[in-house]
C-alpha cells in the first residue's frame, strides 16, 4: 500500500516540529527516515500511525485520507524503541493482543500467531514473559505483535538502537528479510546511517524538521544535495576545506588545485567562496592532486588505517587507506586527492 | 567484598525501638494479657482490694449465709474509744460537750444513730443542733461496708472494728466475697463466643469494611484513571480537591456531614426544592452517610498511589496497545489494571486492615446508633466496652478481649490478600519493566 504526507505540518503548542512535508512511500518500499536526534523523525512517524494529530496537511494510505483517523482505525504495526511489550502478559499473549481486540477467535488466533512465530523462529519462547527475553527476542516479539495484524503499513522507531551490536547486524538483515516476505510497506526511523542504508530501498534524509533529500543510499553518498547530507552520510565521515576561487582554481592556505572542468562549467565567480568536500577513499599517497601536511592522528581499524593530515593553514583532511600503516605520527607527507570525486558547494551548502 | 560489620546502627535505631516497644509492642502484648483478665472499673487494674458492697451482701445472703451476721456487715456502730474520742477532741465541738462524753460514754458501744442521738440528748453539756450530734456521730462511726481494705490482715481489723467475729471458715467465705481485685480468667472469650451482640457487630463490621473498601478503592482507581486522562493543569486541581478531607480535621468533616444531614439541613433545603419532606437522613441512611464519610477520606490516598501508579506506565506501552487497536476503557481493562496489581493489593490490604481498626469517624457520626447497636462495629465496641461507657463498669479485659480478637481477624486478612494476589511472584519480577 502506497503512503503519501501531503503538505504535513505538526506543531507543539508555538513548536514546529514539522512542517509542509511531502514524502510518498510506494507500495512493499521500505523508507527510512535518517536525521540526527530531535529532527522529528520520530514525530512523522507518530503522525502516520495516528498517535500524534496532524497540524495540519494530508496523509493518505492508498487512495485512502487517513489524517484524522485515530490509531486504532488504521491497521499499523508499530516497532517502539523500547519494544513496549505488555509485561504482565505471556509472549503468546502479547503477540496475539492486536488479535484479541478485534475479537477473533481462538483458532483463528492461534493459527496467525503460530505462523508469525515460526517467520520469527521464536516457537520456543511463547509461553514466558517479556521479562525472561533477552534483548534480541524481546526485539522480535514486538515485530512478531506487529506483523500478526498483516498490517497496511508497518512503522518501526529505532527498533535496533536497544541491541548489542552483534545482535543489530543480526536483526539488520532479519527485519529486511522478513519485511521482503511480507511485502509490507515500512518506513524505518534511524539516527544510523549505516542501518538506515543497508535495509532500506531509498532514505529520507531529514534535518530541522525538513527532508533534505529523498534517494537510494547510493544516490544519497555520490550525489549528496548539499553539506549537511555529504557531512552526515558517510563514515568515517567526509572532510570540509573553505576556500576561494582563484583562476579557476581552489585555493585555501596550504592548498592550490585547478577545479575539474564540470565546476568550471557550472560559472563559479572568481573569488568566489567555495567549500570542498573530500570523501576519505579519495584521499590516497597515490592520487593525481597532491596535498601536503602533517600526520596528527592514526586509527588503525585493522583492515584499514585511518589518517588525519593537517595542513599549514589548520585544515584537517581524512584519508581511509586498507593494508599496513604506511606512516608514523607527526610525519610530513605528500599524498593526493581524487579531484573529479571531491564536492564543492557554494556559500549556501549547496552542490556545485 | 566483605561488609564491615558493627554494633553502630543498632545504637542508632535504639530510639525508635523504644519508640516501638512502648507504644506499639508492649500494648498488644499488654491488651494479650489483660483479655485473660477480669479487669473493670470496679477492680482496678493494680493489686488486691477487698471491699464489702450491698452488692456483696446480696450476693452473701443469696448463697445463704447467716442472716443476723449479714445485718452486722451492712451496719454502723458508733463506739467512744479512744480512738472515737480523739476525732472528737479535734472536731470544732465545744470543749465542754466533749469533756463530758469523755467523762460520761466513754466505752459505751452503740448500734445505731439513733440510740445514739438518745443518749447524747441525756447529757447536760448536750450538742444542740443536729449538726453538732451529726458531728459527733461522723467522729466515732465504725463501718466496715463500703471501705476498702488492702489485705486480709486489714480486713480482719476491719471487722473486728464494727464487733464481728467469725470462725474461721467464715472469714474465707467473707474474704473471698469481699475480694474486688481483678482475677485471671478465660470467661472473657466464653461470653464473646455466647454474647448475642457478638454476631450483630460483626455483621455491621463485615458491612462497614467491604462497602467502605469497594467505595474507596474504586472511587479512587476512578479519580486516579480519570486524572490520567485529563489535560494536566485539572487532573491537578482535582486531585487536590479530593486531597481536602483527608487534611480536614475529622471533627470538622464529620460536622459537615452531620450539618449536611439534618432536617433542616443542606441536603432537606436541597431536597425541598423537589418537593421532599425534610428528614434527618442520617437517622434514616446511617449506613450511607457512614460508608461515605469513611470511603471519601480514604479514597484520597488510594488516589495518590494510583495515579503515580499510572503515571508510571511507560507511554510507549499504552501507544502501542493504542496501535494494537484498544480503546480506552479495553487499555485500562487489558494493560493498565493489571500493571496496577500490586498497588491495588496495597491500598486493598491496607485499607482492610485500617477500616477494621479505625473507628472515630463513626464515633463522631453516629457512635454506633442511631438506635442501639444500629452502626457499631468492632473497634467501635472494643472502645465502648473499654473505654466510654455511660451504662455500667468498664470492662478493660472484655475490651482487651474484643481488641485481640481484631488483631487476630486483622492478620488472617492480611495472609489472605496475599496468598489471593500472589504476594511472592509480585515482588519477585519487575513489574513496570521491560
Amino acid at each position: 500500500m502506497e503512503i503519501r504526507l501531503e503538505k504535513f505540518s505538526k506543531s507543539f503548542g508555538p513548536v514546529k516540529v514539522i512542517e509542509d512535508m511531502d514524502l510518498t512511500i510506494g507500495d512493499c518500499e521500505m523508507i527510512a527516515l535518517l536525521g540526527p536526534s530531535g529532527c522529528g523523525k520520530t514525530t512523522t512517524l507518530y503522525a502516520v500511525c495516528g498517535i500524534h494529530k496532524v497540524t495540519s496537511g494530508r496523509i493518505w494510505f492508498g487512495d485512502k485520507d487517513v489524517t484524522a483517523l485515530p490509531p486504532q482505525k488504521k491497521n499499523v504495526g508499530v516497532v517502539f524503541q523500547s519494544f513496549a511489550l505488555y509485561p504482565h502478559l505471556t509472549i503468546y499473549e502479547n503477540i496475539a493482543f492486536p488479535l484479541r481486540i478485534r475479537k477473533e477467535s481462538n483458532a483463528d488466533i492461534k493459527k496467525k500467531v503460530d505462523e508469525v512465530a515460526g517467520v520469527l523462529h521464536m516457537e520456543t519462547l511463547l509461553d514466558r514473559r517479556p521479562g525472561q527475553l533477552s534483548g534480541g527476542q524481546q526485539q522480535r516479539v514486538a515485530l512478531a505483535r506487529a506483523l500478526v495484524r498483516k498490517p497496511d503499513v508497518l512503522l518501526m522507531d529505532e527498533p535496533l538502537a536497544n541491541l548489542d551490536a552483534g545482535l543489530r547486524l543480526e536483526m539488520r538483515s532479519e527485519i529486511r528479510r522478513i519485511q521482503r516476505e511480507t511485502g509490507c510497506t515500512s518506513i524505518l526511523v534511524t539516527h544510523d546511517q549505516v542501518e538506515a542504508m543497508s535495509m532500506c530501498d531509498r532514505i529520507a534524509l531529514m534535518n530541522d524538521g525538513k527532508i533534505q533529500q529523498i534517494g537510494s543510499p547510493n544516490d544519497m553518498y555520490h550525489r549528496p544535495e548539499n553539506r549537511f547530507i555529504a557531512g552526515f552520510i558517510g563514515s568515517p565521515p567526509i572532510s570540509f576545506a573553505d576556500g576561494k576561487v582563484e583562476d579557476g582554481s581552489f585555493v585555501t592556505p596550504g592548498l592550490r588545485f585547478e577545479l575539474p572542468d564540470r565546476i568550471k562549467k557550472a560559472s563559479v565567480a572568481a573569488g568566489q567562496n567555495i567549500t570542498v568536500g573530500v570523501r576519505p577513499e579519495y584521499l590516497q599517497p597515490d592520487f593525481a592532486t597532491p596535498i601536503e601536511g602533517e600526520v596528527t592522528f592514526i586509527e588503525s581499524q585493522g583492515r584499514e588505517v585511518l589518517y588525519d593530515i593537517t595542513l599549514a593553514g589548520g585544515q584537517v583532511f581524512r584519508s581511509i587507506q586498507t593494508g599496513e600503516q604506511v606512516c608514523k605520527f607527526g610525519d610530513r607527507i605528500r599524498w593526493g586527492i581524487d579531484v573529479n570525486s571531491a564536492f564543492f558547494f557554494d556559500e549556501k551548502g549547496d552542490r556545485i | 567484598m566483605e561488609r564491615i560489620r558493627s554494633y553502630l546502627p543498632l545504637w542508632f535505631m535504639l530510639p525508635a525501638s523504644v519508640a516501638v516497644a512502648l507504644f506499639f509492642l508492649i500494648p498488644v502484648f499488654m491488651t494479650f494479657v489483660f483479655s485473660f483478665t477480669t479487669m473493670s472499673s470496679d477492680t482496678g487494674i493494680l493489686g488486691s482490694r477487698y471491699v464489702v458492697s450491698d452488692d456483696t451482701i446480696r450476693t452473701l445472703k443469696g448463697s445463704g449465709m447467716d442472716a443476723a451476721l449479714l445485718e452486722k456487715l451492712g451496719s454502723r456502730i458508733f463506739t467512744f474509744d479512744e480512738a472515737g474520742l480523739a476525732a472528737l477532741r479535734k472536731s470544732n465541738l465545744k470543749p465542754a460537750v466533749v469533756k463530758e462524753i469523755a467523762e460520761k460514754l466513754s466505752g459505751k458501744v452503740y448500734t445505731s444513730e439513733k440510740k445514739l442521738f438518745n443518749a447524747l440528748k441525756r447529757l447536760n453539756n448536750r450538742p444542740r443542733s443536729f449538726k453538732d450530734r451529726k458531728s459527733v456521730s461522723r467522729s466515732i462511726v465504725q463501718t466496715l461496708k463500703n471501705r476498702e481494705f488492702k489485705t486480709a490482715e486489714e480486713f480482719r481489723a476491719g471487722l473486728a472494728s464494727i464487733g464481728v467475729e467469725v470462725a474461721e471458715d467464715v472469714f474465707e467465705n467473707l474474704l473471698d466475697a469481699a475480694n474486688m481485685s481483678w482475677k485471671w480468667t478465660t470467661s472473657n472469650y466464653s461470653e464473646l463466643m455466647a454474647s448475642d451482640f457478638t454476631g450483630k457487630i460483626l455483621a455491621n463490621t463485615a458491612f462497614y469494611v467491604f462497602f467502605t473498601l469497594f467505595f474507596n478503592v474504586g472511587f479512587a482507581l476512578l479519580l486516579a484513571l480519570a486524572t490520567f486522562y485529563m489535560p494536566s493543569g485539572q487532573s491537578k486541581f482535582f486531585r487536590a480537591v479530593w486531597l481536602i478531607p483527608r487534611v480536614s480535621p475529622s471533627v470538622i468533616y464529620i460536622m459537615l456531614w452531620r450539618w449536611l444531614s439534618f432536617d433542616n439541613g443542606f441536603m432537606s433545603y436541597v431536597l425541598g426544592f423537589f418537593g421532599v419532606e425534610p428528614e434527618n437522613w442520617l437517622n434514616e441512611y446511617p449506613w450511607t452517610f457512614v460508608i461515605f464519610a469513611n470511603g471519601f477520606v480514604g479514597a484520597s490516598m488510594g488516589m495518590i498511589i494510583f495515579a503515580s501508579a499510572v503515571v508510571a506506565i511507560p507511554s510507549d506501552v499504552l501507544h502501542a496497545a493504542e496501535v494494537d487497536g484498544a480503546y480506552k476503557w479495553q487499555q485500562i481493562r487489558r494493560i493498565i489494571l493489571p500493571l496496577m496489581a500490586w498497588p491495588i493489593l496495597f491500598i486493598t490490604t491496607y485499607q482492610t486492615l485500617s477500616l477494621m481498626t479505625s473507628f472515630e469517624y463513626i464515633l463522631l457520626l453516629t457512635d454506633g446508633g442511631p438506635g442501639f447497636f444500629t452502626t457499631e462495629v468492632w473497634a467501635l465496641n472494643a472502645y465502648h466496652t473499654a473505654l466510654s461507657n455511660y451504662f455500667g463498669n468498664l470492662r478493660y479485659g472484655f475490651g482487651a478481649t474484643l481488641a485481640v480478637m481484631l488483631v487476630g481477624v486483622g492478620i488472617a486478612m492480611s495472609l489472605l490478600y496475599l496468598r489471593l494476589f500472589d504476594f511472592k511472584k509480585l515482588v519477585a519480577e519487575p513489574q513496570i519493566e521491560n
